[in-house]
């Protein structure tokens, strides 16, 4: 696929808002401090995987912070102006969509164009505030990867293009808060989802239902209160290990270190004395890393090196990489 | 965080009893006595958070399903009593600087209260008058930058 996100006559068209057609499968994408960071291996897993399903993710030029959590008071307006810059950014390209990978980076943007685009007069003044950019228009749509899998690329693609099915890999999936709340961004239910068991199901694993799923990682009190984290991971992971899970599968690069970081200290705090042979660390994986490996993508491009625990002896086990 | 609720600073009593002396930032079960009212608070609660404070009806199911709850000293639904009752003690309540955000309060509300949102303007009345909710000693080492961000932007001024 060219280096030229979209053809130009499919610009022109971009006013109609048919974005499936018009962006022609090179999608403008929003990656996130995280995913040039900790969270490689996201990234990298992600435009490989969609590179063989015929899709490019073409990053946004001059993308900033997206502020990683959304302002929730009503006079903080200040504080939408990181989101906005980026969907100005998005219109600049005369495209009407932005993807996103982090489920942070995703609830933040998504808020906050809904927050602005809602309100005439608050996109005015938040307009005002905003000297370099062109005044932002609303209406630029903020899409989650398994999003578009699920509505655009659908599963039963996916599954089509399988080369290594994931065959009995019993994983669980973790979707933590913002990918599903509030309801009016959520690409699922918020309590009882079901997106990430679908692909994983499209890909041959088999996914494992605990009542987690859907629990907050402690988030950002892993700064503040790391004990609060600590407490909340230790549910959530040995929730999965009782439903047998081998592996997670994550969204959001900040659960993913809340779930490493804090898994680690916990195994040191309780099993201190136990065998090395009891003591197994559950893997965490981005779902695209398990989306890119079924797919047949190389596994230098895996991204597995920045994970805490290699899943690659479980994988070899399982005769997939 | 803990003296944030030891003690006289709260007009808000709480009895004694049910280990409270062992686990003093544990949350209390207890009935609430106010002891002084502020008329303007509940305005000013509400024009922060844009949620209608009265629409409350004390069902508890924020408390029921808060995962943090175990780390207040109040539960949401009772720091949301609190601001109905007009009683600015509810500052003093480690509650708010425990409430992550995670919203799952906020879909399941059977009157549509963001108590997130509730929970968010009383940190924000804290941080305002100067008060932090993160000593920089104190961040754990090696935390990443989506953290650090996401903590110092509800933590601090």
């Amino acid at each position: 696929m060219s280096d030229k996100a979209v053809p130009s006559s499919a610009k022109a068209s971009a006013a109609h808002h048919n974005a499936s057609r018009v962006t022609r499968h090179a999608l403008p994408y929003f990656p996130g401090c995280a995913l040039k960071d900790q969270a490689r291996g996201f990234e990298d897993s992600a435009r490989a995987a969609m590179a063989a399903l015929g899709y490019e993710l073409a990053e946004l030029p001059r993308w900033n912070c997206c502020g990683t959590v959304y302002s929730l008071a009503t006079d903080d307006l200040m504080r939408h102006l990181g989101p906005v810059r980026n969907l100005v950014r998005v219109q600049d390209l005369g495209e009407t969509r932005l993807v996103t990978l982090c489920a942070m980076c995703y609830n933040t943007l998504a808020r906050s164009s809904r927050f602005v685009g809602a309100d005439p007069e608050r996109l005015e003044r938040i307009n005002a505030f905003m000297d370099d950019e062109a005044d932002y228009r609303g209406g630029v749509e903020v899409v989650h990867l398994l999003e578009l899998l699920r509505d655009e690329v659908t599963f039963e693609a996916i599954e089509a293009k399988v080369e290594r099915p994931l065959d009995g890999l019993k994983v669980a999936p973790y979707y933590g808060c913002m990918l599903l709340r509030p309801r009016e961004v959520g690409i699922d239910d918020p309590d009882s989802p079901g997106v990430l068991e679908a692909l994983l199901s499209a890909l041959g694993a088999e996914p494992v239902d605990f009542p987690q799923k859907a629990e907050c990682c402690g988030a950002y009190q892993t700064v503040s209160s790391p004990e609060i984290a600590r407490a909340r991971v230790g549910e959530i992971v040995s929730a999965a290990r009782w439903a047998g899970a081998e592996l997670i599968a994550t969204s959001c690069p900040l659960c993913t270190y809340n779930l490493e970081h804090h898994q680690v200290e916990r195994e040191e705090r309780e099993t201190r004395h136990a065998s090395p042979v009891t003591r197994h660390e559950i893997p965490i994986l981005y779902f695209t890393q398990l989306l890119a490996l079924a797919l047949g993508v190389s596994e230098d491009k895996l991204g597995f090196a920045g994970l805490k625990f290699d899943p690659r002896p479980l994988l070899s086990d399982r005769e997939l990489v | 965080m803990a003296e944030r609720i030891d003690g006289d600073a709260l007009r808000v009593t709480r009895d004694a009893g049910m280990g409270s002396e062992n686990y003093p930032s544990r949350v209390s079960r207890h009935p609430l006595r106010i002891t002084a009212r502020e008329p303007d608070f509940v305005a000013k609660v509400e024009e922060l958070c844009g949620e209608n404070l009265y629409a409350c009806y004390q069902c508890g199911k924020c408390a029921a399903g808060c995962l943090f709850a175990d780390h207040m000293d109040f539960l949401p639904n009772q720091v949301l009593r609190l601001v109905q009752l007009a009683d600015e003690a509810v500052l003093s309540s480690r509650a708010p600087w425990v409430c992550a955000s995670c919203l799952a309060c906020e879909v399941r509300c059977p009157k549509g209260v963001d108590i997130a949102k509730v929970m968010e303007a009383l940190r924000l009345l804290s941080l305002r008058k100067g008060e932090t909710g993160l000593r920089w000693g104190e961040i754990p080492p090696g935390v990443p930058q989506i953290a650090l961000v996401g903590a110092t932007r509800k933590l601090t001024p």
